[in-house]
């Protein structure tokens, strides 16, 4: 489809995340998307700069978002719910207000930084392959059929809420993952928590309080028949995957499914090798039931 | 089935003489007495510019007496008719009627969550204003003389507020709170966003006391930002944005102990140290040492995993010095800042 974004894979997937980030540049390729790395950039502050020090948090944005615009690239492809969430409600702010616009330039400019003249878009990955032109080079590349593999997708939350900044569907009764889960030929699973938190954001401040909220995604997907849950947040995944356990020992039933990422997913259907979409760096591990949906050539051959 | 008398409709269509169009609902029922719910549905005629309100005011005229909701003033105000419509949060004096209608779209509607239900779509409202009544709905100016004249605040102290005073009190945002869901005695959205229209107002002196209330145990730090009271509150309130204003306020006043206040510290370093977050700081600097070493067991699957990145080498993103020098800019710009003031009416009368 031949697009040219700038890169803000974020510090999750650029770190203990990294699966998701080697999946969202093989799936890039296929779909001759261009990612133009950003290597100035920080983290996205994850609201919880916002939260400690907003004016701060702006300045920040504002920079990331200069870098952007410095290197020519008009929109800044994210794979993850919080960045997204974050560089665009910064962006509305910076856009919307022409006199903290300039302030925040004068003190860029005064650091040596990138300036920002607010023609950047955020937009997620998932958005940008769920319609449209994305959709139909994701529908051309996907080569196998992940024919009787259930997904259950799981959004979070800041890619659809507050929707006056997100704004991409409906936040209520979302469908792009689903429709991206039949376009590889598996079979979407519905369950009301879909649209719900996972609790990653206070998972370490207030461990109860967050796990229960995960356990609710994680028991209705299990009860639902799912064989994975997909989700286009690292944050998620985490959640989901590594406290896992966790939330088995919470609710006090066995779980054991497995996360995958949304760029995993579509690698998955395109006919990407495991090695690039790297399952074992999960902490949920894959059955080989579950890899042979998913077309992993490895356990019809010889991985054990 | 047009035939039956609807006696609500017949006022109003007295009134506007408008179009009429058939709204079919379907309505959780609740009975206190039997301790039994289930769904009743109902087609009513009312006019196209009917509510939601309208059209349950249609059945209850006309079809079910019975049937319990709250309502007042019919636009917006008041707060009273704060309900699930399929699902999502909503006052049905607000929710127009013919965009369903005309999608062919039965609607669900069911009480508020978060709240127990008393009879159909009535919830108990005690434990809400329970939380409101915590933190300290009123202006507190102990430490100032009364003055004889009225406070003056200025229209930029105003604007400090201006969205948390809209707060009509309806209950939407708490009905969908995931922490509250989870544990019920967080104070919640619409408190919080109380506190803050306090928090923030130029003539209140107790700052410090509410944000050391706010920083403990089912405070500021419970919310795990999903965003739900931003999405439902008819008013514009935003109560996820006055929480992080709250957490601001905590950053600027010194309450930097809570395990949120932590976790939030170690991003803001981060950013300054290298760039992206240094994850293996995070754990360690929330829960403290003793709490990190106690989940060990728990830090070693996610090694296996490859999920622990080296502390020794962390992320260095490039040119970081300009964000270190922007760092040191603003807590210099920041120092200098005083908290808005209102002045004390006697400090002005000469002028």
């Amino acid at each position: 489809m031949q697009e040219r974004y700038a890169y803000y894979p974020g510090c999750l997937a650029s770190l203990s995340q990294k699966e998701l980030d080697s999946s969202t540049r093989a799936i890039a390729q296929k779909l001759d998307i261009e990612l133009v790395e950003m290597p100035s950039v920080t983290c996205c502050g994850a609201g919880d700069i916002h939260e400690a020090k907003p004016d701060y948090y702006l300045h920040i944005s504002a920079r990331i978002l200069g870098q952007a615009e410095q290197m020519g690239c008009d929109t800044i492809l994210t794979i993850c719910n919080v960045c997204t969430l974050n560089l665009r409600q910064a962006n509305k702010a910076l856009q919307e207000d022409a006199a903290l616009l300039n302030r925040i330039n004068d003190n860029l400019k005064e650091v040596g930084a990138a300036t920002y003249q607010g023609g950047v878009d955020v937009r997620h990955l998932l958005w940008e392959v769920s319609e449209g032109n994305g959709y139909d080079a994701f529908k051309s590349v996907a080569v196998k059929s992940l024919e009787g593999l259930k997904v259950a997708p799981f959004y979070g939350c800041q890619i659809l809420r507050p929707s006056k900044i997100l704004g991409f569907e409906n936040p209520d009764q979302p469908q792009s993952l689903e429709r991206l889960i039949q376009a590889c030929g598996a079979e979407p699973i519905d369950y009301p928590a879909k649209v719900k938190c996972c609790g990653f954001p206070i998972v370490l401040a207030r461990e109860d309080v967050a796990l229960g909220e995960l356990v609710q995604p994680l028991e209705q997907a299990v009860a639902a028949g799912a064989d994975v849950i997909v989700t286009p947040c690292p944050l998620c995944h985490l959640s989901l995957d590594a406290w896992q356990r966790k939330a088995a020992d919470f609710s006090g039933q066995e779980l054991g499914i497995p996360i995958l990422h949304l760029a995993q997913l579509l690698g998955a259907a395109a006919g990407i090798e495991e090695s690039e979409l790297k399952f074992k760096r999960h902490v949920t591990r894959l059955s080989p039931e579950v890899k042979a949906k998913l077309q992993m050539p490895s356990v019809v051959g010889t991985e054990a | 089935m047009t035939e039956i008398k609807n006696a609500h409709f017949t006022t109003l269509k007295g009134a506007y003489d408008t179009e009429t169009m058939e709204a079919t609902l379907r309505i959780r029922r609740y009975d206190p007495d039997t301790g039994k719910a289930r769904f009743d549905q109902f087609t009513v005629t009312v006019p196209v510019t009917a509510s939601v309100l309208d059209a349950l005011d249609a059945i209850k005229d006309t079809r079910d007496g019975t049937l319990a909701y709250r309502k007042s003033c019919r636009m917006a105000v008041c707060g009273s008719c704060g309900m699930r419509i399929d699902g999502g949060a909503a006052l049905a004096c607000k929710t127009p009627m013919k965009k369903f209608v005309d999608a062919g779209h039965t609607i669900t509607v069911s009480p508020m969550g978060n709240l127990p239900v008393i009879k159909d779509l009535v919830v108990d409202m005690a434990p809400f204003w329970e939380k409101i009544r915590a933190v300290k709905p009123y202006l507190d100016t102990r430490d100032e003389e009364v003055p004889d004249k009225e406070w003056r605040v200025s229209p930029e102290h105003g604007d400090l507020i201006h969205k948390e005073s809209l707060c009509i009190l309806c209950g939407c945002c708490v009905s969908e709170c995931n922490s509250m869901e989870s544990d019920p005695d967080f104070l919640g959205p619409a408190a919080l966003a109380k506190a803050y229209r306090f928090v923030g107002d130029a003539r209140d002196t107790d700052t410090r006391e509410r944000l050391r209330d706010l920083n403990g145990a089912h405070g500021i730090w419970d919310c795990t930002r999903c965003y739900f009271c931003n999405q439902r509150c008819p008013k514009g309130v935003d109560p996820r944005d006055a929480i992080a204003k709250l957490g601001a306020e905590s950053f600027k006043e010194g309450f930097v102990r809570d395990e949120g206040a932590r976790h939030a510290k170690v991003f803001v370093d981060s950013t300054y140290k290298g760039g992206y977050l240094r994850e293996t700081e995070l754990v360690p600097k929330t829960i403290g040492p003793v709490n990190a070493i106690k989940d060990i067991p728990f830090a070693l699957q996610l090694a296996r995993a490859g999920k622990v990145p080296n502390p020794l080498s962390p992320h260095k993103a490039k040119d970081n010095d300009e964000v270190k020098r922007l760092w040191k800019l603003l807590e210099k710009e920041a120092k200098g800042a005083e908290r808005p003031r209102a002045q004390h009416p006697d400090a002005v009368r000469e002028g």
